[in-house]
Formats: C-alpha cells, structure tokens, sequence
C-alpha cells in the first residue's frame, strides 16, 4: 500500500528533525551551562563582593567556598588540635601490633599505675582493660606529640615510638574487662541514664551512648566507657568544658562538656563505674 | 516460539519469585519499625533485610521482568523468531548465578550494604560479582534487543518500526549508557576494596559514578510501564492511540534526559560545584516532559475509547471505559500514584526543599510511591495481559485480578502517605530501630502504624498477584488472542529517520554527557581528594 503513495525524498523529511533536534538539545544544555556556570555565579558574586572569574571558580568547584557568600576573613591557618590520623599506614600499625612486646612493655613502664592487667591502682588514673586499642593509640599519641598533657604521661610517652605505642595499646585492649556491677547501674538517676541513652535535644547534647557505648560506630579513636575510674572520668570532662584539654577532633568533647551542670558531671562519672556488656 | 515463551516464563517466574520474598522482608521491615516490633529484631538483621529487599526489588524483579518483557516484545511486535536464542538463555543462567551469589552472601550478613551500596562500606565480594554477573546478562539482552530491530529494519526498509519495539530498544540504550556507571564504580572501586586490593575508596567518585546510573536506573524500570501505557493500554479501553508520535518522543526523551540529570542526587554532596548541580537541575526539570506528554496522550487516548464505547459530555466518556479490564483499571491507577509521586518528586528536585528532606524518610517514601505504586502497578497489568498468550491459558475470572490491583493500590496509598508525612516531621531514613520512649519520636507512633497496616495490604497483594498467575496455569484454554498492541489513529507509513533509529540521539546523549559529566568526573583524576578507609562489614 505505502508503496503506490509517492514518497517524500527521505532528506526532505529526515533532515529538518536533524537540525533542529539538535539545536533544541544542545541549546537547552549550553543555556543551562551559560547560566549555572556564568551568569549565576557573576550575578551572587557581585552581592557577596566577589570578582567575576572568582565567583566562577567557586560555582565550578575549582576553588573552595560558595559564590554566593563574602570571602571568610580569617586566613588562618587552623591547628590541629591533634597529629594522629587515621591513614591506612596506621590502621596497618595497629594491625599488626605484637601483644607480647607490648606485655614486656607494661610489665616494664606502665604497671604501676595502670596495673599489669590494666585495672589501675588509683582513682586518678583510667582503667585501660578492654579499652579499644585506637583510643588506647590515639591518647599515647597525644601526649607524645604534646596535644595532651600531664606530668607523668608526657615524658613516658615522648619515650615510646610508634611501633611500641600500638604494641601497649594492642596488649591492655586484650585484657578481660571486670564483672559488670548492676549496683551502681540501679542507682542512676532516671535523668542521668535519660542523657546517656537520649542526651538531652534542648541543649544540643547528643547521648553519650551514641559513641561511647563498644561497637556503637561513633569515631574510631573514642574510648569505650565501662567500669571506668569515677574520678578520673569526673576530672576529664571539667577538663574539657574549662578548655584546658584540647586534644578532642573538633572540640566535640568540650563542647559537650561545657554544657554539662557539675551535677551532672558527678553523676555521669558515677554512671560509668558500672560495667555493660 | 515455544520456547521463547518458555524463554519469557523463566524470566518472569525469577522476577516475581524476588517479588514475593523481598515483599514479606518489607513488611516484616515495617514491623520492626513501627511501635509493635520495636523490640524484635537486631539491627545487624534489619540492615541484612533491607539489603536483601533492595537488591531483590530493585535488581532482580525489574531485571528478570524487563528482559522477559523485552524478549516477548521483540518476538510479537515484529512478528519474526527472536534472534540469538542461545544467547538469551546464556544470559538467563548467567544472571541467575549472579542472583544466587549475591543472595546467598547477603544472607550470610557480609553484604549488609544496602543496594545502593555506600563506600567506604564494603561487603563480600561475592556480593559485587553477583551484582554485576547480573548486569553483564541484562547486557547480552540489550544487544539482542537492538540486533532483533535492526534485522527487522533491514528487511523492512522505509517502515516505521513498531512502538512497543521502538519504546523496548530505547530502554536497552538507555540501559548500556546508565550501566557504565555502576559498573565502573563496581570493577574499579568497590570490588577492589571488597577483594582487599586496596585500603581506600574516593567516596566523591563512587558516589558521581553512582549517580551517572541512578537515575537512568530509575527509567529502566519505569519504560517497560510506559511501553504498556502508549501500545497496550488503549487497545484494551477499546479505543487507539492518539498519537504514535508522541510514543517516540516521549522514548527518545527518557533515552537523552535519563542520564545527564544524576547529580540531581548529590544536590547535598559537597564534592560537586554549584555550577554542575544546577545545570543538571535544569536538564532535570525537562525529565517532566515525557510524563506530561504521555499523560496527555493517554489520556486523549481513553477519551477516544470511551466515545466510541458511547461516553457523552466533558466526563461522560470516563465512566464508559471498560475499568473492569486490568490493564485499564491499572492505568488509571498508575496515573493517581504518578501524579502523587510526581509532586513529591518536584519536591525533591528542589535544591531548597531537597535540602530539608534529604535524609529524611520522605525520599523512601517518593520512590516506593513511585516504583512500586506506577510502576509496580504496570508490572501486574503486563503480566495480567500477556500471560495468557504465554500459557495459552485464559483467567477464569477477572474479579481476583481487579481485587489485586485495588488492594496494590489502596495498600501503596496507606502505606506511603503516613511515611512521607513522618518524613516531614524529620523521621530520618536507613536506621534500624526508633526509640519509641522518646517524647518526639512518639508522636510519629501512629503514622507508622497505618503505614504498616498498608504494608500488609501490600503483602496480601503481592500473595495474590502470584496466586492468580499460578492458578492461570491450569485455567480454561485460550480460544482466540485478541489482538495486544494498539493503531494509531493515524497509523504513521513513513517516519523521519529520526525517530525510527536512535544513531542521531545517541550522537547527542553522548555528547550532553561530556558537557555535563565531563568536568565533574575530570576533577577526581585531575586532583584527586583523599581516600576514604574501607570499612567492611564483618
């Protein structure tokens, strides 16, 4: 049937859709480009007081910050407020500590204050049994670097390098942690046990649970709190909240601090000399 | 041809086979999370469940359909056998195996991944390899699908090829095109990582690589549909289509605004510029074209058919169509849920409003309104409409089919609406649990509730779509096929090249593609950021 009709010459009818097809697609990208990557950009750059190929590289990501926004004004460098950083080559140093060196090494430097099986003789210093080993890492660190101090820590650490570091931290992360004590647990105020499992939304404070707790997915470097020295725990966080500790990535820890009562402090610490499994 | 109806059978019994199991984890999903189950279940089991879901509903059931669905397109719109047959069933296997690896290794809890996958996360490789087996199968199919047109263009030249075949062929490029994201992303990044050849992953390249498939993905699943709506769906109302036309169109739309619109889904990454995003908006907003096309097509296309059923007046015609027919009853009610879900996703397009429901479980929401609901929907109608001519068996009666898709209906309804209403309230999505104790969260309580009493209807749905597919296999003798695919009005003889081949329109895919994924790709390899550690799930 189509064969009797007299068909149009196939350019006649093929071509016109070629063209304009194509003018339609691209047209609509290059105007897409020409107002995203041109004239947005020119126009919010004027209002935050930005030059024209200025304003461009942020909208095309080639330099940092947004072409909408003025210039930051502080051209500080920041500081870290610590050197550890958790780059393959180090997650392969934990791996492959050797808890036997690092036995040798308690045996030999850190026994008497943290106990050979890590459960310390004194209020003042933490219990480091089944602490995790990359807090355990990420503290020795610190003081070696001198983002923590302290009169004692410092100059032992500063006297281990990295190798023995994460032997130390490999060997007490080994270490059976204590019986649970449901006593102290009982005791908590449901206020308190209401902060560590919902924090408090009011006053922007996350529940400690949330990265404290083992195997609860907060930041590699945060230390598991458990039967832990009610003191020591008490001291830290005034510590934080005063800002004479500094060593927290992103001061998440004295920010967190300086909006606890010194109450709450108190009983926290209290909370945590109870073991959980 | 019977064997490339058993070919369609065992394409199709795979896809609702996921269908069924990955419905029942879905509503055991909306349990766990709602007030009742708040205390079943581990996370670890959750996140297992909702990985097997995914894959299940996402990967296998519209893989497995599409290309049965495609096979049996090729063979009855061009009425010639299907080229490649050993292939086909090579790439059944293949795929199978691909779908039992990453089964198996999901339920081992070492691929608690979700489906879209989130490096640094890494799995079992098991799990990747699977995946992937299954896409190489899905490639075998697209090469069938446009050898099988190009043998039927050669042997008739000047003729427009059938819009059923045209519309099938447009989803297979489409496909090859969207693939190469995801594969990239997989072979070079992520089974990698899994195999521990490497310790990082650049999460800002995984994630572009991702989004280059994202949404293309989306509309592989959604053109089988689609197909139904231009060619099925007016022949069944008893009318014809208005417009051939605007069936090619709307394909070849979907074909070039499918892929350069990903980073749509990065809109809060920060690895991408301002500039890139919001060129990709604006392609994003022309993705509405083809819908809106279609919806006028369709339904000029209905009121057709309910005319010349004896439909009177400005809506007379809408009550003279034949509803009690699936694929009828089925369209219209893909066209409610499209037309919901179509809302929610203008929200989400916008930078402004995507930014407060990003990560909310608003979005979960959208996409099972969406997917499940039109699409989903769509799938049950073809299954309903073709089935008889693959068993050679007729439905004793259409009432159980028309109560599965009222029930589908209704149950996506109850289930979604509660759940983007939650989302809205801030209930954030992939987590496992929500402590129903705390003051604020209990106030989402009874919204979860009705949306796990829609979760059951659905359940109930999915048991009885597979119970009327079944028993149709003992049903009556088919007597006499009536004809499946829909005349144009104005049935077209000679077309523009143009719209009879896709060389022109992939000339220009590719390059709207390095326009607007050039550069954001480039700058990984330019300057690289640095890598994330791999962190594998035990």
């Amino acid at each position: 049937m189509s064969q009797r009709e007299p068909r149009s010459e196939p350019h006649v009818l093929d071509q016109p859709w070629r063209v304009w097809a194509t003018i339609a697609v691209m047209g609509t990208v290059l105007t897409g480009i020409l107002l995203g990557a041109l004239i947005i950009p020119i126009v919010q750059g004027r209002g935050a007081g930005l030059d024209a190929f200025t304003a461009i590289c942020r909208a095309l990501g080639l330099i940092p910050g947004s072409p909408a926004q003025p210039q930051p004004t502080d051209r500080t460098p920041p500081t870290p407020v610590s050197q550890v950083v958790w780059t393959p080559d180090v997650l392969q140093i934990l791996a492959r500590a050797d808890v036997e060196r690092g036995r040798a090494k308690v045996q030999e430097v850190c026994v008497a204050c943290h106990g050979e099986s890590g459960v310390s003789s004194s209020p003042d210093y933490p219990h480091l049994a089944g602490q995790s080993g990359a807090a355990i890492y990420k503290q020795l660190f610190d003081y070696r670097t001198g983002s923590r101090t302290h009169p004692l820590m410092t100059g032992i650490a500063q006297a281990l390098d990295e190798p023995v570091i994460a032997d130390v931290a490999a060997y007490y992360a080994g270490q059976p942690q204590r019986n649970p004590n449901p006593v102290t647990l009982a005791d908590a105020p449901a206020g308190i046990v209401q902060l560590v499992e919902l924090g408090d939304p009011k006053r922007n404070i996350p529940p400690c649970a949330a990265c404290h707790r083992r195997g609860a997915g907060g930041p590699i470097e945060t230390p598991v709190l458990a039967e832990q020295q009610a003191e020591y725990i008490a001291r830290q966080l005034r510590l934080y909240a005063s800002g004479e500790r500094r060593n927290d990535v992103y001061a998440r820890m004295r920010t967190i601090a300086s909006k606890l009562t010194p109450g709450e402090i108190d009983a926290l610490a209290a909370y945590y000399r109870a073991g959980f499994r | 041809m019977r064997n490339a109806e058993r070919l369609c059978l065992a394409h199709f019994w795979v896809a609702f086979a996921a269908f069924l199991f990955a419905a029942m984890l879905g509503t055991w999903q909306m349990w766990v999370r709602s007030p009742l189950g708040a205390h079943i279940g581990t996370p670890g089991q959750y996140f297992m469940s909702v990985t097997a879901h995914g894959v299940s509903m996402a990967y296998v059931l519209t893989t497995f359909f599409i290309m049965g669905f495609g096979y049996f397109v090729a063979v009855t719109s061009l009425d010639r056998p299907l080229p490649g047959k050993p292939w086909a069933w090579a790439a059944f296997w293949l795929g199978l195996l691909g779908v039992v690896l990453a089964v198996v290794a999901i339920l081992s809890g070492r691929a608690s991944v979700l489906f879209t996958f989130y490096p640094p996360l890494t799995g079992s490789a098991w799990f990747y390899i699977g995946l992937v087996l299954v896409v190489v199968a899905s490639w075998v199919w697209c090469v069938l699908m446009i050898v099988a047109m190009a043998g039927w263009k050669r042997d008739n030249p000047g003729r427009p090829v059938p819009l059923a075949m045209f519309g099938t062929v447009a989803n297979a490029l489409m496909w090859l095109w969207t693939t190469i994201g995801l594969a990239v992303e997989l072979l070079f990044q992520v089974i990698p990582a899994a195999l521990g050849l490497v310790q990082t992953v650049d999460v800002g390249l995984a994630r572009t690589l991702f989004s280059w498939t994202l949404h293309g993905i989306v509309y592989f699943w959604l053109i089988p549909a689609y197909i139904a709506f231009y060619t099925m769906a007016p022949r069944a109302a008893g009318g014809r289509l208005y417009s051939d036309t605007m069936g090619r169109l709307t394909f070849i739309l979907f074909l070039i605004y499918s892929l350069p619109v990903g980073l749509h889904h990065l809109l809060m990454d920060p690895q991408h510029g301002n500039a890139t995003k919001f060129v990709q908006a604006v392609l994003t907003a022309f993705v509405s074209v083809p819908t809106l096309l279609t919806i006028f097509t369709i339904t000029a296309s209905f009121e057709i058919a309910g005319r010349l059923r004896g439909g009177r007046g400005v809506f007379g015609w809408i009550a003279a169509l034949p509803w009690q027919r699936p694929m009828v009853l089925a369209t219209g009610l893909a066209f409610v849920m499209l037309g919901l879900g179509g809302f929610g996703g203008i929200v989400n397009m916008g930078y402004g409003m995507n930014a407060m429901v990003h990560n909310t479980a608003w979005v979960t929401a959208h996409f099972h309104l969406i997917f499940g609901g039109s699409v989903g929907i769509m799938y049950f109608a073809i299954a309903y409409e073709i089935w008889p001519r693959l068993t050679g068996r007729e439905h004793g009666s259409l009432a159980p089919l028309r109560l599965q898709l009222w029930m589908w209906f209704w149950g996506m309804l109850i289930m979604t609406l509660p759940w983007h209403w939650v989302g809205l309230q801030g209930q954030w999505r992939r987590v496992a649990n929500f402590n129903y104790a705390d003051p604020i969260i209990a106030g989402w309580g009874p919204w979860v509730l009705v949306s796990l009493g829609g979760g059951i209807i659905l359940l109930l749905s999915a048991l009885l779509f597979v119970r009327n597919l079944f028993i149709l296999h003992r049903g009556p003798a088919l007597v006499a096929a009536r004809p499946l695919y829909a005349l144009a009005v104005d049935p077209p003889q000679r077309v523009p090249a143009a719209l009879n081949g896709f060389g022109l329109w992939n000339v220009l895919l590719l390059a709207i593609i390095v326009l607007v994924y050039g550069f954001p790709i480039a700058q990984f390899l330019i300057e690289p950021s640095p890598g994330a550690i791999v962190h594998r799930v035990q």
